[in-house]
């Protein structure tokens, strides 16, 4: 008990203790609801959701009517599951705070501007849900739940998603790489 | 209304396991493709080999049944990933 109280005030557990416990996560998931963790998938079906109801006519498309039916699905109460897990993670640790510029990295690198972190992250971000609407599913519901069935898609997008995430690392970090 | 309260405990506990391992930090997402922090890459690929094995362990004594795997479409699923990554090293999400 002691030892668990312990672990859980911890900020950072060993990376392959906390993925060996998300591969248990992946297994119940399969097993007792027969779905994947798919992360982006649930800000789609919250997207069409929100497109439809302001403008029907541009969201009446195939997308949005078959690949990604709108409605509070299984994924968008997933991600509300992963945001507050997120919370309680940090607020375990004692470790839970506001903040506007992520880290010590990212002021190093764009300085303290808070509009900068703002507009990067919406503008990635969008970047980021778009690439993930084409492979069909982003690191949590492809990489890693297609990745545990064995899917070549997983494969496939690992490998794109380390060529050109290296590359724009590199270009932003330049010299600093 | 079972399977919402599942997907709320599983999301939970993903969420919980992600801020543990550190990737809720943008230094850890952008570290992996600097190739200075593997935090991502350990965190992922245990992950993957625990559900792996569970999987096709539990399938062939047939407890599980898979559900439909993600489509594959090379051209799609290597453009997707290639967009995402940039994403992804911008963001650090």
């Amino acid at each position: 008990m002691e030892w668990l109280r312990r672990q859980l005030s911890k900020e950072l557990w060993s990376p392959y203790a906390a993925g060996a416990l998300l591969g248990v996560v992946g297994i119940l998931t399969v097993a007792l609801s027969n779905s994947l963790l798919g992360a982006s998938g649930g800000f789609e079906n919250l997207a069409g959701l929100v497109g439809k109801a302001i403008a029907p006519t541009a969201f009446n498309n195939v997308y949005f009517n078959f690949v990604m039916p709108p409605g509070i699905t299984w994924q968008v109460i997933l991600l509300v599951g992963v945001f507050f897990g997120g919370m309680i993670g940090a607020l375990s640790a004692g470790k839970l705070h506001w903040s506007w510029i992520p880290d010590v990295q990212w002021a190093k690198v764009f300085g303290e501007r808070r509009w900068v972190r703002w507009g990067l992250a919406f503008s990635g971000a969008i970047v980021l849900e778009y690439g993930a609407g084409i492979a069909g599913g982003c690191t949590s519901g492809l990489a890693i739940s297609g990745g545990m069935l064995l899917a070549p898609a997983a494969f496939l997008f690992i490998a794109g998603m380390f060529m050109s995430g290296i590359a724009t690392a590199l270009i932003i970090y330049r010299a600093r790489y | 209304m079972l399977n919402t309260i599942l997907a709320l405990i599983l999301g939970l506990v993903f969420g919980f396991l992600l801020n543990k391992a550190g990737l809720t930090k943008y230094h850890k997402i952008v570290n992996v493709f600097r190739l200075t922090d593997m935090a991502v890459l350990k965190f992922m690929m245990s992950g993957l080999v625990v559900a792996m094995i569970g999987l096709y362990g539990l399938r062939e004594i047939g407890l599980v049944t898979f559900p439909a795997i993600p489509a594959t479409y090379v051209v799609g699923n290597v453009l997707g990933g290639l967009v995402f990554g940039v994403g992804m090293a911008l963001t650090g999400y």
